[in-house]
């Protein structure tokens, strides 16, 4: 192994467990929101499901990158001093739970309303009828989808790096500038590398996808 | 109007108004090529997934997996510092619309697949049945049926296409993105700045699914045929 590597290797390990830590703590915060808004979203009142829509159509529909950059300028812009890292889980949460919103969304429409009747029938609220009833069996639809937002969201949180958040892709840029002034940046192999890691995770992750689906096929 | 230590100025959005105009042929012009690229490839790869060619379908599923598992900015980042290494130099331009062609069309590989096996077997069967080659079985009737199948799919992957010219600030290519976020870092004119671009950015994403919409339209069969 040619003596550049180990030190490299070492630097970018940290950079993926932040990478990891982005995309956990984004997918769980998404999620909590996502089913809620979701949710939400299918009910008959309109002055309560426009803003949910146009919360999820802002966000979907803005690239991802506009969104980091705006939270990353906005936070400081009216008094907010955070390091950049809380700036690109926000960011990331807004895409990542629009996205899980509209998954939920066509997920508990596709539940006979027959259950939110009968549900009622029983005397369980909506909450309850939502937590106990349809939610389970929505779960079913929601969870191929939801592991393949998953693997999206570990791709799209490579561009934290842009608001300098030292994860993978940080990781490797810095190292590869601190190669450039040593003679030979070694782009190839590095981001090769990356491509490499970001594969195995995605790949892993869109073959559970697939699996999921066939095996909750309802 | 302020909030905390904000305040707002709308009408600086007007003295940006011609360099996002500059900025914004950019994201025309790239996403435009990414689009039309990456329909075409995807087009292809499909027929060839779908009809099992040897050795061809194996090897275009390769580069779905390859491009659909990783993120487009390492790709873009290959593209534009790694090839060098191979003494191969592209410009900005290029990587910016390749890389959209290259992703892009590996989503369309799969969206057209999924099209094209979803048309009913009998249909190619009855059609060989008449004597027609696989050649013009898959142009007279896997195409026509399948392509109508996979148009909400395509509509998908082509305004991500669009929204993903965005990551072309990586390479600092001088598309929407990268104009309002130096107008930004000149000015802090944060908010103004934003308003401008999401509405231009939703109302592009708006205008491609209006367009896409039309052409499901043209091409929807007519009820029970």
């Amino acid at each position: 192994m040619p003596a550049w590597v180990p030190p490299v290797a070492r630097y970018m390990a940290g950079g993926l467990e932040t990478t990891l830590l982005i995309s956990l703590v984004t997918a769980a915060a998404a999620t909590l929101i996502g089913v809620i808004l979701g949710s939400l979203m299918t009910l008959r009142s309109r002055a309560l499901t426009a803003p949910i829509r146009a919360y999820v159509e802002l966000w979907r529909g803005l690239p991802i990158i506009v969104t980091l950059f705006f939270i990353f300028f906005m936070l400081p812009a009216v008094g907010i001093s955070l390091p950049a890292i809380y700036a690109a889980l926000i960011g990331l949460t807004l895409w990542t739970s629009a996205n899980c919103a509209e998954i939920t969304r066509g997920a508990v429409n596709s539940i006979p309303r027959d259950q939110h009747v009968a549900a009622a029938a029983l005397g369980l609220s909506w909450v309850k009828s939502m937590r106990y009833v349809v939610l389970p069996q929505a779960y079913r639809r929601m969870l191929p989808p939801l592991v393949s937002l998953l693997a999206n969201l570990v791709q799209s949180s490579a561009l934290a790096y842009i608001i300098g958040v030292l994860e993978l892709t940080e990781s490797a840029r810095r190292q590869r500038e601190r190669l450039a002034i040593l003679g030979n940046s070694h782009s190839l192999e590095i981001y090769g590398a990356v491509m490499v890691v970001y594969f195995l995770i995605c790949l892993a992750l869109t073959r559970a996808s697939a699996r999921l689906e066939r095996r909750l096929a309802v | 109007m302020r909030f905390f230590l904000y305040a707002l100025d709308p009408g600086y959005v007007l003295k940006t108004l011609p360099d996002l105009w500059a900025g914004l042929r950019w994201t025309l012009a790239v996403s435009a090529i990414g689009i039309a690229g990456s329909l075409i490839v995807g087009l292809g790869g499909g027929a060839l997934r779908a009809a099992r060619v040897p050795v061809a379908a194996p090897l275009v599923g390769l580069y779905v997996e390859l491009f659909r598992n990783t993120p487009l900015l390492i790709q873009v980042f290959v593209l534009y510092f790694g090839l060098p290494e191979l003494h191969i130099t592209l410009s900005a331009f290029t990587v910016a619309w390749l890389a959209l062609v290259l992703w892009g069309g590996a989503y369309n590989v799969e969206n057209f697949r999924a099209g094209f096996q979803s048309v009913y077997r009998g249909y190619q069967e009855a059609a060989r049945a008449l004597g027609l080659s696989a050649g013009a079985t898959f142009a007279a009737v896997v195409l026509p049926i399948g392509l109508r199948t996979a148009v909400p799919s395509l509509t998908n992957t082509c305004i991500s296409v669009l929204k993903n010219s965005s990551y072309m600030i990586a390479i600092s290519f001088p598309e929407l993105t990268t104009t309002a976020i130096g107008i930004v870092a000149l000015s802090f004119r944060v908010f103004e700045m934003f308003a401008a671009i999401a509405v231009i950015y939703l109302g592009l994403v708006w205008v491609l699914s209006a367009l896409m919409a039309v052409v499901e339209q043209r091409l929807a069969l007519p009820e029970g045929a």
